[in-house]
């Protein structure tokens, strides 16, 4: 058993020179020699002898690099295509899927992929990248063997986030200085700051983060938020529960009887599964005992899948357009 | 005089009917009466506690003068009080499906959890909503139903084969081969959509917490019906404990008495678990329980189960609501942890075998 380790890693070795010298043989352009490197954002900076061709990647991480023109050999979701908000309207010809549900990639397809990295978030709480976290199936670990892992950290601000993406398209070599990418950016700097004057003009107003389950609410804890995080240093006054999990700090459980604990004047709604937990939400007695909730000042939160200028701009027009009309002195 | 003896737990041939309980019929008839008022207690406690604090003078007025924007009032009449109603007859359901599975199968470690029933049910009732598009809990449970008996017949019929037919250890592994089948289909079921997690994740835990009056109203007449004809079958379970000979001799149809059984399990646990989710443990410790209060006898043995069930299952909710903050331990963990060391205790006894 001790031994099988070792082994793999001297395959993976072996596999990641042999495919670094197909890399230089195919392709004479790019300057090989140099390698490639850049940094993770669990703070470990990854080299490779070449620049990244065959990237395995988590779904919503995937998004951002296909907007970037990079195309993943391989992806790996954690609720059906159809339903992931990243994913709409993406294109993943050409791309196969390699895990159609959270926690179980199937290494075999996987390693038949040769892939020489793999691009998921890293998540400084469980010390761990997307889908190779605590729970996820044993086989699923073994995928994290076949390259190394890289991403950006969910903890801190989204903006960071956005940035890393944009760096690492550079870093293999897409052009972001113009076209698109400089218009996605322009689009972005304006949203933030209308976001940033909205907020400003409507000082008294607050708003909650939640995620409405059958027999729980779970309130979300800002800090452990990128997006609310830029939210509340951008001025927005996001309530920050008073007793987070211990162990998951990410949430506040709140009992359903409970549910009147914060009283917010707009409701941002976990994106991620918005129709569904808003009719599980309104089968709750006490939703309507949030103020909010009863004048229907709720709006789709993006929890987590934000990852490019486009994206972000988007969504904080879209929230900035519920905070103008939301009451600020609702409650 | 045999009946002198102390506890004589199994019934002398030829008697018909197992042997009169060591306990005094009246004793019983006030045991009876003492589990009532447990219960009653219960019940009320777990409509005053809970994570918000709710005074005896504010339940009062929810009944009797309720004011709709009042949220105190609102969490005990539209919160408790369904949880309550809910945890009573699903309780009562599982510890019935557990006595009557004991009483069939011979087999003191039978019970809708270990051999796969409430599994079954919400397996069935997890594809049904997330493949089949079923929506609301009046199709779905329906569902619970089907799962629920294919488990049991899968379980008792691969137990059934070879000579010795269902032995109490062949049920116990075919039960525990089948639940871990069942529950793998729901767990992979519901990870297939993780963000759906949130509602789907009751299907792997059993919980009374969300459960509200259209739960009560759409399973409780399936319970009741279920209820009714377990209380009724003490007469049918005392002939068939005397093994199968002996209760053909005595002309019992056994064919006939253990299909009717199997259907009410069904019924029992597919609803219970089409209301609630898979709860462990209740319809296994419990028949003991009553059977150490009130004898061997089934008659009585299923009115005291009855009893107890429910009193367990709202305590442990009890428990899991005043244990953790401003949230909640949903009651399958509760009792999981709970249950673990009765379980143990109960194996290791020495007179288990005699049913």
């Amino acid at each position: 058993m001790r031994l099988r380790r070792p082994r793999l890693v001297a395959i993976g070795l072996i596999a990641a020179l042999a495919l670094s010298a197909c890399g230089s043989t195919d392709d004479g352009a790019s300057a090989d020699e140099e390698g490639w490197t850049y940094e993770s954002g669990s703070g470990d900076t990854i080299s490779l002898d070449a620049k990244p061709e065959r990237i395995i990647a988590s779904a919503q991480e995937a998004a951002a690099l296909i907007s970037y023109g990079i195309k993943p050999v391989g992806i790996y979701l954690s609720q059906p295509v159809e339903t992931e908000p990243a994913l709409k309207g993406v294109d993943l010809e050409g791309i196969e899927i390699v895990g159609k549900t959270w926690g179980k990639i199937d290494a075999e397809k996987a390693a038949a992929l040769k892939p020489d990295l793999i691009v998921a978030d890293y998540w400084p709480q469980e010390k761990a990248y997307s889908g190779f976290e605590e729970s996820v199936s044993a086989e699923s670990k073994k995928v994290a063997d076949l390259a190394p892992v890289i991403g950006a950290n969910q903890k801190g601000s989204l903006e960071d986030i956005v940035e890393w993406y944009e760096g690492f398209a550079e870093s293999v070599g897409v052009d972001t200085s113009g076209g698109k990418y400089a218009e996605g950016r322009q689009k972005y700097e304006a949203a933030k700051k209308r976001f940033q004057d909205t907020v400003k003009a409507k000082k008294d107003l607050s708003v909650l983060a939640v995620s409405p389950a059958d027999d729980m609410l779970y309130v979300a804890v800002p800090a452990y938020s990128t997006s609310l995080t830029d939210f509340k240093a951008w001025g927005l006054d996001v309530i920050d529960p008073t007793n987070p999990k211990k162990d998951f700090p990410y949430w506040e459980y709140l009992s359903w009887e409970k549910a009147d604990k914060y009283q917010p004047d707009l409701l941002l709604l976990d994106d991620r599964d918005y129709d569904g937990s808003l009719k599980t939400a309104k089968k709750q007695p006490t939703w309507n005992k949030i103020t909010a909730a009863e004048a229907d000042a709720i709006t789709p939160w993006p929890g987590f899948w934000i990852h490019t200028y486009d994206q972000y701009a988007g969504q904080l027009d879209q929230l900035t357009d519920a905070i103008d009309k939301a009451d600020a002195n609702l409650s | 005089m045999t009946l002198a003896h102390a506890r004589s737990t199994s019934p002398a041939p030829g008697s018909g009917v197992a042997a009169p309980s060591h306990r005094h019929g009246g004793g019983l008839a006030a045991g009876l009466v003492v589990l009532v008022g447990v219960l009653a207690v219960v019940a009320f406690v777990s409509v005053t506690l809970g994570t918000r604090d709710v005074g005896l003078a504010t339940i009062w007025k929810a009944f009797t003068d309720f004011d709709p924007d009042n949220t105190s009032e609102t969490v005990i009449r539209e919160l408790r009080v369904p949880r309550t109603l809910v945890g009573l007859v699903a309780g009562m359901s599982l510890g019935l499906a557990g006595a009557i599975l004991q009483g069939v199968t011979r087999n003191p470690l039978a019970d809708p959890g270990i051999m796969g029933i409430n599994t079954g049910a919400s397996a069935f009732i997890v594809v049904s909503i997330m493949v089949l598009g079923v929506q609301g809990l009046g199709t779905y449970i329906w569902f619970g139903f089907l799962g629920a008996a294919v488990a049991i017949f899968v379980v008792y019929g691969v137990a059934s084969f070879g000579r010795e037919g269902a032995t109490p250890v062949k049920l116990a592994l075919a039960g525990a081969a089948v639940t871990a089948g069942f529950y793998s289909v729901t767990t992979g079921v519901v990870m297939t959509n993780v963000d759906a997690l949130n509602e789907l994740r009751f299907w792997q835990v059993g919980s009374i917490a969300g459960r509200y009056w259209p739960v009560f109203t759409q399973t409780a007449p399936f319970m009741a019906v279920g209820v009714a004809v377990a209380l009724f079958s003490g007469r049918a379970l005392n002939g068939l404990s005397l093994g199968d000979d002996m209760a053909v001799a005595l002309g019992q149809r056994i064919r006939l008495t253990r299909s009717i059984m199997f259907v009410s399990v069904a019924v029992l646990a597919g609803a219970a678990t089409a209301a609630c989710g898979p709860i462990v443990f209740i319809g296994l410790v419990v028949p003991h329980v009553a059977r150490a209060l009130c004898g061997p006898d089934y008659r009585w043995v299923m009115v005291y189960t009855a009893l107890l069930s429910p009193i367990i299952l709202l305590s442990a909710d009890i428990i899991g609501r005043v244990s953790a903050g401003d949230g909640e331990l949903q009651v399958g963990v509760v009792l999981g942890v709970l249950g673990a060391p009765a379980f143990i205790a109960l194996v290791r006894r020495r007179d288990l075998a005699e049913l």
